[in-house]
């Protein structure tokens, strides 16, 4: 089902509150904050995940992922103005800067050895290097989209 | 995932039995993220089409079928 002007409302709060507080609002703050039942707050985080637009929990009613953004540690931990946050991929761990238009540093895990690789946005420009693997085509991005 | 090289790539590709995808640098990477991701906070952001994921991708030289076959 399409998500109603009220859903895109909730989708806004969830990024601004996230930004604000450093994690993923639960479904009951969502519910208060906009009046709603725990319910019909739960109806309005589905159709946002079945929009593409955030990903619910394997089993249900709390937030996994609202891109960029990860509400479970990862290996892509981005420092921006004082908030650490998680991203979701290599990518998202440059989309965090991107969204918020300034300077961020970034630790990745090597994916085979485990040691840190920083690197970081300054003055808009990208300070460090690497190669990223995307390894699902775009056309495929959403048959899982934790995997991609 | 990131890596510092196209061997490391390969190493992990076998490690996970994964088949190969694409592989950007991360400046192209930091360039797909700003077109991706710089109208993510607008009040007015409702999405991204596929269509408009596309054109994204071709904008950035990201022509080959892995960036530009539409989901089913």
């Amino acid at each position: 089902m399409t998500p109603t002007e009220t859903d895109w409302r909730i989708r806004h709060f969830i990024y601004a509150d996230w930004l604000r507080s450093g994690g993923a609002p639960k479904a009951s703050a969502i519910a208060a904050e906009f009046g709603l039942s725990r319910r019909d707050a739960g109806g309005a985080l589905k159709r946002l995940h079945e929009a593409h637009a955030l990903v619910l929990e394997a089993d249900g009613g709390e937030i996994l992922m609202a891109n960029p953004l990860s509400a479970v540690p990862t290996d892509y931990c981005v420092t921006f103005d004082g908030l650490s946050l998680y991203a979701n991929c290599a990518w998202d761990s440059l989309g965090i800067p991107a969204m918020l238009g300034g300077d961020a540093r970034i630790e990745a895990r090597h994916p085979l050895d485990g040691e840190v690789m920083p690197y970081a946005i300054v003055g808009g420009e990208l300070q460090g290097s690497g190669l990223v693997h995307f390894a699902r085509a775009f056309r495929h991005w959403y048959d899982d989209i934790v995997d991609t | 995932m990131l890596f510092r090289s196209e061997e490391e790539i390969e190493i992990w590709r076998q490690n996970e039995s994964r088949v190969k995808g694409a592989v950007l640098s991360l400046n192209q990477v930091w360039a797909l993220s700003r077109r991706w991701y710089g109208d993510r906070l607008a009040a007015s952001f409702r999405g991204r089409t596929a269509a408009g994921a596309i054109q994204i991708f071709q904008s950035l030289g990201l022509r080959d079928s892995f960036w530009t076959a539409p989901p089913n």
